[in-house]
């Protein structure tokens, strides 16, 4: 139980990174994570994850993430918690580790900032990342492949238009 | 094994560290006569690399304690305990059998039910009038009952004072509802006359009651919202001396 804890703990950093990336406000993405840990945790022994412990977790935060993401969508408070950010300002935080490559990726749909942080970042597997996302490999794929397309225009276009958006 | 040219599926494969050694070779030669796809996936390398360096920041936030699997193991545990411990109640209920064990299940069982302070009657009922569940605590002294409340219901309206009607606390009984624990404390006059005041949380739909009041066959419930929890007090309708009482509670 212990060393299975011990083994969470590391991982705790990379989900609350996962759930900043998700939600993009470091509050609610703890809110998340809690949540996340609780599933995981009080249904652990019945159907622990046969491979990698993290990608297990990384499901479990994801998929909460989508109902919390659905919910929000009946409630106005919510709505305002997970989405109201999205076309706002950036906040503070953006702002200071303002740099393209961040400010593009933070302008990318949900779906492609949680597959490039699950490929690129966290260097997890097609298939690993195909059952997260509940879609085959070869859609994974494709996925990836225009939120590439997507990042690296993104990114030219930072460099050649100067943070405008982000100082004002 | 790839098919030579390599697809855009397998460029992305190869930046992503996701083939064999042998492909990886493959691509690398076909690479190095490519410079177009060369430069295309360098690009996607470069921004692979300046994603996790620009993230990699978000790996040092300090430690949230309430994130703890030790501490979340505990939490879950006491929500396990508590739902078990209204499932007690559920079963000392129903254990004392029959119909009114049947009629406590219905009890514990009340889910938002229309009708305001539904459980505070049944609760009347199982108690007061079938005399099944017995007390929690029973009165010794004057003042006891309010110190055996609050000891419960920190925040909750100091008990009525129903002396001057004859009416005086005599016990109190726990009881576990839907809608959060609940107190019921029981009054009775010279003759026998019962009375019960009922306190609870106001469930987790955050009912507040306008203050009311409504029968139910012989009993008449009257309700009202303060301090953040709901109350009825209880009465059987068909006693002059609880007539009486009504007309000079001071609620």
């Amino acid at each position: 139980m212990s060393e299975f804890d011990e083994q969470l703990r590391e991982i705790i950093p990379r989900l609350r990174r996962f759930a900043v990336s998700l939600t993009r406000n470091s509050s609610s993405a703890d809110d998340l994570v809690q949540a996340s840990l609780e599933r995981a945790l009080s249904g652990w022994s019945a159907k622990r994850a046969e491979g990698d412990v993290r990608a297990w977790l990384f499901a479990i935060l994801y998929r909460q993430f989508l109902d919390a993401h659905r919910r929000s969508r009946r409630y106005a408070r919510m709505l305002e918690f997970f989405t109201g950010r999205d076309d706002a300002e950036p906040s503070v935080e953006r702002t200071v580790i303002a740099q393209s490559t961040l400010q593009a990726f933070d302008r990318l749909p949900t779906e492609q900032r949680a597959l490039l942080l699950m490929v690129s970042v966290e260097g997890l597997s097609y298939k690993e990342v195909a059952e997260i996302l509940d879609v085959p490999t070869g859609t994974v794929m494709s996925r990836l492949s225009r939120a590439r397309q997507a990042l690296r225009q993104l990114s030219d276009g930072e460099i050649s238009s100067p943070s405008l958006r982000i100082l004002k | 094994m790839i098919s030579m040219p390599p697809s855009e599926r397998d460029l992305h494969a190869y930046v992503d560290h996701q083939l064999n050694e042998a492909d990886r070779r493959l691509i690398d030669t076909w690479l190095a006569t490519h410079p177009e796809a060369a430069a295309q996936v360098r690009a996607w390398q470069h921004d692979a690399q300046l994603l996790r360096a620009a993230l990699g920041g978000a790996l040092q936030q300090p430690a949230n304690p309430e994130l703890d699997p030790a501490l979340i193991r505990q939490r879950l545990k006491r929500q396990s305990r508590r739902h078990l411990a209204s499932a007690a109640v559920l079963l000392i209920a129903v254990g004392i059998g029959g119909f009114s064990g049947w009629q406590a299940r219905e009890m514990t069982l009340v889910r938002s039910s229309p009708l305001p302070m539904t459980d505070a009657l049944q609760a009347y009922r199982l108690i007061a009038q079938q005399g099944m569940l017995p007390a929690d605590y029973k009165v010794d002294t004057d003042g006891d009952m309010q110190r055996w409340l609050d000891r419960y219901f920190t925040q909750a309206s100091r008990l009525p004072d129903l002396k001057s009607a004859g009416f005086e606390p005599v016990s109190g009984r726990l009881l576990s509802t839907d809608e959060g624990p609940a107190a019921m404390v029981m009054y009775e006059d010279r003759s026998g006359h019962k009375v019960s005041f009922y306190v609870r949380p106001p469930g987790p739909k955050n009912t507040f009651l306008p203050r009311g009041s409504r029968s139910d066959g012989d009993l008449q419930a009257d309700y009202w919202s303060g301090g953040g929890y709901n109350y009825a007090m209880v009465s059987p309708t068909d006693s002059p001396a609880v007539q009486q009482l009504r007309q000079s509670l001071p609620l």
